[in-house]
């Protein structure tokens, strides 16, 4: 299986953690992830909110860059996710507005050809490699651990556009969490957003949002997984910003997984998590 | 505050109900599910999606184009998923941030954002420094964008020009 890899610019430049541990498990699992030459910012969700055509052209020169490559998109970023999958259908499925687009993508030497599917790190490894496979992988059961999964709102939403998991009732994250052999949780405000997108705006409600469901999550688990650079800073720096920091462990999905395969915890990069697993590192069984 | 419904307020509301996603504004009925379930209203007491819907409907122009209310909106569809009369709420807030923009009026923080795509062709600088940390750690270098092609697009639609001219 091979991919075109659209890291991101957040994970790129803020999370070797996530892009090492993402890459160790797609390797380990026979899958390549290949780099996009030329390829930049999807666009931001912001950028969607401000102008249609402008935010379809810069997120569809990526996607052209996948269907020069002839490869299928995964992406690991829920903003990023959403930006590309609902460019690459309304691209596909609206011909007045594909024309429109391709004329601008024309100043970029690039056309836009509706080849290609677009999708996140966790359901291409849900719907292409297979639990199976994934579980196949599995050395070691991480079974003392109950873990909480935070989906994040742009790998669900909006429904039409995602079209993966129900946005009400999402199971793929808890779903992997229990391929582990951990016990994955369910808590209040599970589906609640990070607020990470008003950090610029008023960082102070950013705080207030993350701190909620950490002090949620540390009574009721171990640790707090993640699918998105953004939501996994909010959760990360809302406990740094604290006097005292209510040490919830946050990982990244692949950091999990790749622990329950055995990886090395430096090669999944997980010397970068800001607040310390420790206790998830001392109750792996070895 | 007494609201007068001006003739200009109402050429305002049909101007937003014709940005695409903002079609079904008028279908609301007032019953406050997107404001309570709203994770940024829970905290800001100025933000409410309800209140937003209501305003523009009287054409509240003025009220709703104060300060940073619109950017406050972190595009989660929480409301547009839960709304039981498909009015989509985010999607008003996007059209109301579209008109302003239209109209020379931006956040500097968006400002700054978009022109940094524009010129870095990420949101944020990743040149050598940034690819030397990533040879540190094993990772190949960041794609190197291009960023003249970015411009051009960004440019081409109109959309890059009319972020450099606008104000707060």
């Amino acid at each position: 299986m091979r991919y075109a890899f659209f890291v991101g610019c957040t994970t790129l430049s803020r999370l070797p953690g996530y892009e090492k541990s993402a890459r160790m498990v797609a390797e380990e699992l026979g899958v390549e992830l290949l780099d996009m030459p030329g390829s930049g910012c999807c666009g931001t969700t912001y950028l969607e909110t401000l102008d249609n055509v402008t935010a379809l052209a810069v997120a569809a020169r990526n996607i052209a860059i996948a269907e020069e490559m002839g490869l299928d998109i995964v992406t690991v970023c829920n903003g990023c996710t959403e930006v590309l999958t609902k460019a690459n259908k309304t691209l596909k499925e609206d011909p007045a507005l594909r024309d429109e687009v391709n004329e601008v993508l024309a100043e970029a030497g690039k056309e836009f050809k509706g080849t290609i599917e677009v999708k996140h790190y966790v359901r291409m490894l849900m719907d292409d490699v297979g639990l199976d496979a994934v579980r196949e992988k599995m050395t070691r059961s991480l079974g003392s651990l109950r873990v909480a999964s935070h989906y994040g709102c742009h790998m669900l939403k909006p429904r039409e556009v995602l079209m993966g998991d129900d946005p009400e009732n999402p199971t793929v994250l808890d779903i992997l969490v229990a391929s582990t052999g951990a016990e994955p949780i369910d808590y209040p405000n599970k589906l609640e957003c990070c607020a990470g997108p008003v950090m610029g705006v008023r960082e102070d409600v950013t705080w207030s949002v993350g701190l909620d469901k950490v002090e949620t999550v540390k009574r009721l688990g171990d640790a707090l997984v993640t699918a998105c650079p953004f939501c996994y800073l909010t959760y990360e720096r809302c406990q740094l910003m604290q006097e005292e920091s209510p040490g919830l462990p946050v990982l990244h999905v692949p950091q999990l997984l790749g622990l329950a395969m055995g990886l090395d915890e430096d090669e999944l990069g997980v010397g970068h998590n800001k607040v310390p697993p420790t206790w998830v590192l001392e109750r792996l069984e070895r | 505050m007494t609201i007068t419904v001006t003739r200009e307020a109402k050429e305002f509301r049909r101007r937003v109900m014709e940005e695409p996603g903002a079609e079904k504004l008028m279908r609301c009925y007032q019953c406050g599910t997107c404001t309570a379930d709203c994770p940024i209203a829970k905290r800001v007491p100025e933000f409410r999606p309800r209140q937003i819907a209501r305003l523009v409907m009287y054409g509240q122009k003025g009220r709703l184009m104060e300060g940073d209310l619109l950017y406050l909106c972190a595009g989660c569809y929480t409301c547009y998923e839960h709304c039981p009369q498909e009015v989509h709420v985010s999607e008003i807030v996007s059209a109301l941030r579209r008109i302003g923009l239209e109209e020379g009026r931006l956040l500097p923080g968006f400002k700054a954002l978009m022109e940094g795509v524009a010129e870095m062709g990420y949101i944020y600088e990743i040149d050598e420094f940034e690819n030397e940390m990533r040879m540190d750690e094993g990772l190949p270098p960041a794609p190197t964008p291009d960023t003249e092609g970015i411009e051009a697009v960004m440019r081409a639609t109109g959309f890059l020009g009319k972020v450099e001219a606008s104000r707060r």
